[in-house]
């Protein structure tokens, strides 16, 4: 493992293996997560249900006995289990690089264990930039020897541009594809909401997995009595006289905006997880996983 | 309003400047620091509700500019230092003269002074005026120091420090000639030659006084022995009054008599003091109802003779050896200047024609003495000597009365002076030359010396032979009184309350308790402030000793109703309640500077609590 870069280096790859060990200690065996949908097919091993038979179909399921009871054909169908992708959206906005500690780092690394857990798994997982759009994307890949691409594409992204979740997801998901899980990394500072992002992946019937990041100094900012406020993603800025009353406030309504990504996510059975950028992400991971909506 | 620091025009180019700098430094605010933030939406949402929601939020600035223009104007119009008061008020320049003569102690029904309301009424006349006025306070006593007329405040301070003068003489003041309104605040007892343009406001209403207007204490001429107190009362009151008077003195019990006195009608007493032992006779007059209580006391010293040795040294002089026999208190022992020797022990030595070459052991009276070393020398002979005038308050010319005085020839002996050296007595010591008083006589040509150090003396310049002095009647009396003066039995002297100069320098002071008295060194004098009748006694820092009997005693003060003046309406205690002395200030600076003062703590307050920014 040395083709790792700078935001991937060594301690990073030793805490993966780590996660990778207390993944299989959690659920031994093969894991197949809750997302996998089961596909009615004629071969298999668990019996599903009956069917007409139709012309031209394999004879071998037709059920003899029941031909000879009934003088009908009829087919025994059979379940089999079928693997769904993993969408793992990481927020590329300019908001996200704001900071000492970017948010934008952190997003990447959680998107890299996942990612990596994932390929560990033989899942198909797909990486996926956004911001107003798909920034950039790593088609869906399976098997542990994707690891590197995965890391290098990572690490090749660059935050830039506003965030909406809504023309981001409308965009990946019009192109057929599959259902699966989607795991959105970011600060959800949509300025058009980030409902109608999550709404959009209501359309698309997909399985939600919100990862809300943000950092120390955006829940209680420490400013001076008069302060020039200029937004990273818009450029527009806004004069405030910053009181302590103000400063409450604002984290009253940080908090409120917080609770409402959390509840629309528990309203329609998704997974929330709430972080800031001074956690280790390898405890933000094993979060994730007991949350069991990932590792299962 | 008006403004007693600066001009109006000056003020309103202060407040101007003020207003335009106070803005200014508000446009003038540094810029504010810029901070990114990864996203602005929640300081927009928020930001929104609280500009819709605070009316607060929304005059914020223009409080803030507010409070800032109020503590600058107020500052501002501090300098100028206005003054409400001024407002519908003319603008007045007044002069209040008050009487504090005697008589103003004088309680009134209400339980106040006359003086009491005389403060007050002259503080109500003071506010009257316009604080850009000018004020002068004066008084009949000559208290009030003699100023130009000043600020309210300067006459409440001077008019605060007055106080009743008991003794001194009481007269309407001079004036400086000027448009000032002139108020006289007096009972018009004492004082009553205001000029016609004052204003005369009465604080009289008649009292019940009862009072002492004479008090001595004195030995009878023709029985030198026995002495006795002369008092005089007097009932000033418009009523008759029972009186009861009281001699006390230093042993116990005392003397009592009571009689009746007619509305405004004196009386005097002589009172046999045989029953009393030497020291401080008090003398006390009371009745009912006495509304002035400073002529009710009064006080002298009863100076018991006792025996005195007299030693006469003389060739033979048949005046002074029969004046001197009759002494009723005298052991007389004759001896000629041969048998005299300087341990010849007496009380009191008389040397006629005669001088020992060293000064005697005591008081002496030396009758044309022959040049000695201890004493001044002759500088010629003077006939007929015309008799140009004497001191008929010094203790040995008492009673003596010298108009028909013939000398045939005297002495002219040289004057003493402080500070010159005198020949070597025998006993080798370096002595200062006493320094004498001419009696009779003056400096240029003294016919009677008296001195009191190293010992009293009195040197009488002329022979009795050269003289008709033996033949008159006051000479006797003169032995009498000089004898006396010599073995320091003088009564006391006999003054009014108030500054009282002493002939003794650098002397203690104690009144009958014991009590020092402040006093000042004037020159060979020593002056002290008696503000109260009284016994004191005064002790020079040779030991010498004198008594001052300070008494009230005078008819016209104790005749407190002999007012020309109309009884005003005086009187509610709560005018009297509203005292001299100067209040908080009229002029606004004070409380402008206060309201500046809490508007910068309370912003101090809210912008570390971030309420106001």
């Amino acid at each position: 493992m040395s083709e790792q870069g700078t935001l991937f280096d060594d301690d990073f790859l030793k805490k993966l293996e780590y996660l990778n060990l207390v993944a299989n200690h959690m659920m031994p065996g093969h894991l197949h997560g809750e997302h996998r949908a089961k596909r009615t097919t004629s071969s298999g091993i668990e019996f599903a249900d009956y069917q007409q038979y139709v012309s031209g179909e394999d004879t071998k399921n037709v059920d003899w006995r029941t031909y000879l009871r009934t003088d009908k054909l009829i087919v025994r169908l059979f379940e089999e289990e079928a693997d769904l992708p993993i969408y793992i959206f990481f927020d590329a906005s300019a908001s996200m690089a704001h900071g000492a500690s970017t948010k934008f780092d952190y997003a990447r690394k959680i998107a890299a264990a996942l990612c990596y857990v994932g390929l560990l798994n033989q899942d198909r997982v797909n990486l996926i930039g956004f911001a107003d759009g798909i920034s950039q994307e790593l088609s869906a890949r399976r098997g542990k020897h994707q690891v590197w691409h995965a890391f290098r594409f990572l690490e090749s992204v660059e935050s830039a541009g506003i965030t909406a979740m809504e023309k981001a997801f409308k965009g990946f998901f019009s192109a057929r594809r599959r259902r699966g899980l989607v795991v959105v990394v970011s600060d959800f500072m949509d300025e058009a909401g980030f409902t109608k992002g999550f709404d959009m992946l209501r359309y698309f019937r997909q399985d939600l997995f919100a990862v809300h990041i943000h950092s120390p100094e955006e829940v209680r900012p420490e400013l001076p009595d008069e302060v020039l406020l200029e937004d990273a993603e818009l450029g527009t800025s806004r004069r405030v006289r910053v009181t302590p009353a103000l400063l409450d406030a604002y984290a009253e309504q940080f908090e409120e905006h917080c609770e409402e990504v959390e509840g629309y996510c528990r309203k329609n059975g998704w997974g929330y997880v709430r972080t800031t950028t001074d956690v280790p992400f390898e405890d933000l991971i094993l979060q994730v996983f007991r949350q069991g909506r990932f590792l299962r | 309003m008006i403004f007693l620091g600066v001009s109006a025009g000056m003020v309103g180019l202060l407040l101007g400047g003020t207003v335009a700098t106070v803005v200014f430094l508000y446009w003038l605010k540094p810029p504010p620091q810029r901070v990114v933030v990864p996203s602005t939406m929640l300081w927009n949402r928020l930001l929104k509700e609280k500009k819709r929601n605070t009316l607060l939020d929304r005059l914020r600035w223009l409080i803030s500019l507010m409070i800032a223009l109020t503590i600058g104007l107020s500052v501002a119009a501090g300098i100028g230092r206005p003054e409400l008061s001024a407002f519908g008020r003319d603008v007045r320049d007044i002069t209040v003269v008050i009487d504090n003569s005697a008589t103003m102690a004088t309680r009134t029904a209400d339980g106040f002074t006359r003086w009491e309301h005389a403060v007050a009424r002259a503080g109500e006349i003071l506010r009257q005026g316009s604080a850009s006025g000018h004020f002068l306070i004066l008084d009949t006593s000559g208290q009030a120091p003699p100023t130009e007329p000043g600020d309210r405040r300067s006459a409440l301070e001077v008019l605060a420090g007055l106080t009743v003068s008991l003794g001194g003489e009481s007269t309407f003041p001079d004036l400086l000639e000027g448009e000032s309104e002139i108020f006289f605040v007096s009972d018009g007892v004492m004082v009553d030659e205001a000029p016609p343009e004052a204003t005369l406001i009465s604080v009289f209403e008649p009292a019940h006084n009862v009072g002492i207007t004479a008090f001595n204490v004195e030995a009878l001429p023709s029985d030198p022995a026995r002495y006795y107190a002369f008092v005089q009362m007097k009932n000033a009151s418009l009523v008759a009054k029972q009186i009861t008077l009281r001699l006390s003195g230093s042993n116990e019990g005392g003397l009592r008599d009571t009689l009746t006195l007619p509305a405004g009608e004196t009386r005097a007493r002589a009172i046999d003091l045989s029953g009393f032992e030497r020291g401080p006779v008090r003398a006390v007059v009371t009745t009912d109802s006495d509304a002035f209580v400073a002529d009710d006391y009064a006080y002298d010293f009863l100076p018991i003779r006792r025996q005195t040795r007299v030693a006469l040294v003389t060739r033979g002089n048949v005046y002074l050896e029969n004046v001197l026999a009759q002494e009723p208190r005298v052991f007389l022992d004759v001896m000629s200047p041969a048998d005299y020797s300087a341990q010849v022990s007496a009380d009191v030595f008389v040397f006629d024609r005669f001088a020992p070459p060293e000064a005697p052991r005591g008081p002496a009276l030396l009758f044309l003495p022959s040049d000695v070393e201890w004493l001044t020398r002759t500088l010629a002979v003077v006939e007929a000597p015309e008799v140009p005038g004497w001191n008929s308050d010094h203790p040995v010319l008492r009673f003596v009365a010298l108009e028909d005085l013939r000398i045939d020839r005297a002495a002219r002996v040289a004057m003493p002076t402080a500070g010159e050296s005198s020949p070597q007595s025998s006993a080798g010591e370096a002595r200062r030359e006493p320094v004498a008083e001419v009696v009779v006589g003056d400096r240029s040509l003294p016919l009677v010396l008296v001195s009191e150090e190293p010992e009293r003396m009195v040197r009488v310049s002329f022979a009795l032979e050269d003289s008709n002095f033996p033949l008159h009647p006051g000479f006797p009396i003169f032995l009498s009184n000089t004898l006396g003066w010599l073995m320091d039995e003088q009564g006391a002297l006999a003054r009014s309350p108030g500054r009282i100069e002493v002939p003794l320098p650098m002397a203690a002071v104690t009144d009958l308790e014991g009590s020092h008295i402040v006093t000042w060194p004037l020159s060979d004098r020593t002056v002290f402030q008696a503000e109260q009748p009284g016994l004191y006694t005064v002790v020079a820092e040779d030991g010498r000793r004198l008594r001052v009997a300070v008494n009230l005693a005078s008819t016209e003060r104790t005749s407190v109703n002999d007012s020309g003046l109309a009884s005003d309406e005086i009187g509610a205690a709560s005018t009297v309640s509203a005292r001299a002395e100067p209040g908080p200030s009229e002029e606004l600076w004070v409380f402008l500077l206060v309201l500046a003062l809490l508007l910068l703590v309370a912003e101090w307050v809210t912008y570390h609590r971030r309420l106001t920014v």
